[in-house]
């Protein structure tokens, strides 16, 4: 069944038309209600971008522009206590009064002490109605806007696995061990942009260049089970991109970016006369007013690659656009076009496929076979929001979306190609009764649909409600709510998945207490049930009858401010899955290969991190470290075993000098993973596999308007890989200049 | 202070990410029990190729049945081919057991489906063989010691001069 296209301009149109409405509505309300202005700024008077202003246990938050400012509106008439912090600053309250009648208008300017030790103020992932100065029951890791910049990155997932527990296996995020590799075909991680899922409609995967990441703000990883809240594919975890908002003013960005690869350390392993190179430009301009604004921005990126076969383009367009409807309404609207033309090292050379030049494996060549492999791609997205504060206690949000992804695969001796559509649909209210409390309700669904050689013509919905509630019990905070999915498939009989989750926190030693407990769930993917190609010489089977994988995920944690200089989170998990899909060989009349429910697993672990701050506004520091157990347990004939990709230990030491605290700064990362006892395909292919060492280091210089970065990733060319035959990138010499107006 | 046992920590850092590391790993190191060498590739490389096997025959073949059961037999198929691309040289490691080898053979093969019977030998030219170093008019002997690898058993691939099988054994059919 083909899906109309027709169907996202409709939600859209749809959602468009609601918003003259939702501001008529409101235009009765203008007027009652006052608004609570001002500014953000550090002890030396400089503004705070992304501070967090709000009124504790109301609707009313702000997020501060690149000059500082917030707004808070409608806040009644009455003496209000405005609380405002940032990542990095000691948060700060002050009392405003506002006259009645009529409601009239304050300003309240903060002046926030550095404090290097302060976490992200603002959790917008773990319970999607955005929690102000309150430590989530779940473990939320966050990626800042500086250490976006600082690692100079060209997409996303290449900053957010040194976050603590998160690994990118060739582009496939896993969350404590949630995922393992399975060649980009599902993910059981969802990516969401600006609250947006975004995994893919026929694979589920994730295209981490999606959105330009010159144009992500913060990034917030909640890691665990977050089906409660998002559904299908939150069954390890769940990213939130957030893009940059539209300042008030006209307002530039350019990015210029280039760099050198490093040759082969052995002469054996040379595949190339001439040293690769990689660049990129991205240019953005906005213009905004306190009303309304927009922003444009297009970028271009080429690689020579780091490896034969690997060259790859890239060109990309992105826009946003914010509309005050009215003083209660906010309108967002986004949306982003990439293209893609890459070149596809699918495996290394073993012996007998290439000039070997004596050795057994040269990693750096591809199998002859695969000369000339390529990929084109194309994706994008459109998604609109609105978000209409009634009341302090009352707000609600509604918003359409459609991603759209595009792939041909060029083999020699064969082409696969699939388009999909994912269209989506949310609508939510916010409640606070009291000041103690937080009712979020919702409904949301999903139709996705694919067109391919590979995988068919098919369709599935997911329609789902949810509800969840946060309750102040004395310095307690208990949370508990619960989401019901329906899935169909082509328009067949529907399955049902209940998600629920509860979750407290809790003062206590000092810091704060957390637990949570909750179920997720991962619905196959079309390409999952559908696929019918060839792998590995094997003919690959479908299977319509696949069963949504699910687990149970609990943690216990505690974060903790230690001898003023340190802070100390450390956090027990576990999770029991079953169902989980993976690849079974059965034998008919040949050996096929067809993706099953085969799998029931336990993931155990340990998850701390140790932020440091030795020499405050100079030195900082920090250390992560994950203990994973993961177990594929004993089912049938099949022995208890690890589970693939899984390492025992993952370990990120950072840290950041900035002499004078001023405009130069230098660091390094250190990532350390350990080899993986496991993987799939033992046997079949190249099994060869060491453990990751890899230091990045980095330099940057500000002045004024300019940034410039000089950043060496894998510095010491250390060679590794992640999955089979695949080599993870060797040096790379690259330098970023940033010129913002 | 503290910046020295921050440098401290970073040469700590840098020794450990020294360590390790996939490395190169010569087909002929290592444990490698077999023959090694190198083979040069001599005119050019026919449309029609499949591949280039390289093949050790214990005695050499009296019948055209000893070409595909003489041990190593051509069974599992493919055995042992050299690398690609065919053109300059390229080094290779053949896997043998421990044996005295009369005729150490590449053989190329044009593309189509083996059939595992004399008729094969439709599809198999000699491209070459090892020859005795001190008389390159005679074939060499390779002899694979017990554990180990013997090396420098060289050969040179004539693409232009690939000869049927029936000019070394009688064959029966074509």
């Amino acid at each position: 069944m083909r899906v109309p296209l027709i169907r996202p301009a409709v939600l859209l149109a749809a959602l468009a038309a609601l918003v003259p409405a939702v501001a008529l509505a409101q235009g009765g309300d203008r007027g009652r209600g006052g608004v609570v202005r001002g500014a953000v700024r550090d002890t030396r008077g400089a503004p705070i971008r992304g501070a967090v202003v709000g009124v504790p246990g109301t609707t009313l938050y702000a997020v501060t522009d690149a000059a500082g400012r917030y707004r808070l509106a409608p806040v009644s008439a009455r003496e209000v206590r405005v609380r405002a912090a940032a990542i990095g600053y000691a948060p700060a309250t002050l009392t405003v009064s506002l006259a009645s009648p009529p409601a009239d208008s304050t300003t309240a300017d903060f002046a926030l002490e550095p404090s290097p030790l302060e976490l992200t103020p603002l959790d917008v992932v773990s319970t999607k109605v955005p929690r102000f100065g309150d430590r989530a029951a779940t473990s939320v890791a966050q990626v800042t806007e500086k250490d976006l910049d600082r690692r100079a990155v060209n997409t996303v997932d290449e900053a957010i696995d040194k976050a603590g527990g998160v690994q990118v296996l060739n582009g496939q995020i896993n969350i404590r061990g949630s995922t393992g590799y399975v060649q980009g075909l599902n993910s059981r991680v969802l990516l969401l942009v600006d609250g947006v899922p975004m995994n893919q409609g026929d694979r589920g995967g994730i295209n981490w260049d999606l959105v330009p990441v010159d144009q992500i703000e913060r990034v917030d990883i909640l890691k665990g089970a977050g089906s409660s809240l998002y559904g299908s594919a939150a069954l390890g975890g769940v990213v939130n991109l957030t893009t940059r908002d539209v300042p008030v003013g006209a307002h530039g960005r350019l990015r210029v970016t280039g760099g050198v690869f490093a040759d082969p350390p052995h002469a054996e392993w040379r595949f190339r006369d001439k040293t690769g190179l990689q660049g990129g430009v991205d240019v953005s301009g906005s213009y905004g007013t306190e009303v309304a604004g927009a922003r444009f921005a297009v970028g271009e990126r080429h690689s020579d690659g780091y490896r034969e076969q690997d060259a790859r383009d890239h060109w990309q367009t992105a826009g946003k656009g914010r509309w005050q409807a009215s003083p209660r309404t906010r309108v967002d609207v986004s949306g982003a076009w990439a293209v893609d033309r890459y070149q596809v090292p699918l495996r290394w050379c073993v012996q007998s496929n290439c000039d070997n030049r004596g050795q057994a494996y040269q990693p750096f060549k591809i199998d002859q076979d695969e000369r000339g492999a390529r990929t084109d791609s194309r994706k994008g997205y459109l998604s609109a929001q609105v978000r209409t504060v009634a009341s302090e206690r009352m707000a609600w949000q509604a918003r359409a979306s459609w991603l759209r992804t595009h792939f041909t695969d060029y083999r020699r001796t064969s082409s696969e190609y699939a388009e999909a559509n994912r269209w989506g649909a949310e609508a939510r209210a916010e409640v606070h009764p009291d000041s103690t409390r937080a009712v979020l309700v919702g409904g949301e669904a999903t139709l996705s649909d694919v067109t391919s050689d590979i995988f068919g013509t098919h369709s599935q919905s997911e329609s789902a409600a949810y509800g969840e509630s946060d309750q102040a019990i004395g310095a307690a905070r208990l949370t508990a709510g619960a989401r019901l999915d329906l899935l169909a498939v082509d328009g067949g009989s529907l399955s049902a998945v209940l998600s629920p989750r509860v979750g407290f926190t809790l003062p206590a030693a000092g810091g704060t207490l957390r637990a949570s407990v909750g179920r997720g769930f991962r619905a196959p993917t079309m390409a999952e049930r559908f696929v019918h190609t060839v792998a590995l010489g094997f003919e690959v089977v479908p299977n319509p009858n696949l069963r949504p994988e699910v687990a149970w995920s609990a943690e216990l944690g505690h974060t903790t401010p230690v001898l003023r200089a340190l802070r100390v989170d450390a956090a027990l998990f576990w999770t029991e899955a079953r169902d989980l899909i993976e690849p079974a060989l059965v034998v008919d009349t040949a050996p096929k290969i067809q993706l099953q429910n085969v799998t029931r697993a336990r993931i155990l672990g340990l998850d701390a991190t140790v932020l440091a701050a030795p020499i405050p506004d100079r030195l900082t520091g920090m250390l992560t470290y994950t203990y994973l157990y993961a177990r594929r347990l004993a089912q049938g004939g099949t022995p208890e075993e690890p589970l693939a990709f899984r390492p025992k230990h993952l370990l990120t030491l950072s840290a950041t000098y900035a002499p004078g605290g001023g405009a130069l700064d230098v660091g390094g990362d250190f990532r350390y993973v350990s080899r993986p006892e496991r993987i799939e395909l033992e046997g079949f292919v190249d099994e060869r596999r060491v453990a990751v060492k890899v230091l990045d280091l980095s330099a940057g210089w500000t002045h004024g308007p300019l940034e410039i970065r000089l950043l060496v990733v894998n510095a010491l060319n250390y060679i590794y890989n992640l999955v089979p035959e695949t080599l993870a990138p060797v040096r790379t010499v690259s330098v970023t200049a940033v010129w913002s107006y | 202070m503290r910046l020295g046992a921050l440098g401290a920590f970073g040469v700590l850092l840098g020794a450990a990410a020294c360590d390790g590391g996939l490395e190169p790993d010569p087909v002929c190191g290592r444990g490698f029990v077999g023959a090694c060498g190198t083979a040069h590739y001599a005119d050019t490389l026919p449309d029609s190729t499949d591949a280039i096997f390289v093949v050790a025959f214990p005695t050499f073949p009296q019948r055209c049945a000893d070409l595909l059961a003489f041990p190593p037999t051509f069974r599992p198929f493919p055995p042992f081919a050299l690398p690609r691309p065919y053109s300059d040289s390229a080094a290779y490691a053949l896997p043998l057991p421990a044996d005295r080898y009369e005729w150490v053979v590449a053989v190329w093969k044009k593309q189509g489906s083996v059939t595992f019977s004399t008729a094969d030998t439709a599809l198999f030219r000699v491209a070459g063989d090892y020859r005795d170093p001190a008389d390159t008019a005679q074939r060499g002997v390779v002899t694979v010691p017990t554990g180990a690898a013997v090396g420098d058993i060289d050969f040179v691939v004539d693409f232009g001069n690939l000869r049927p099988v029936s000019s070394y054994v009688a064959c029966a059919s074509r």
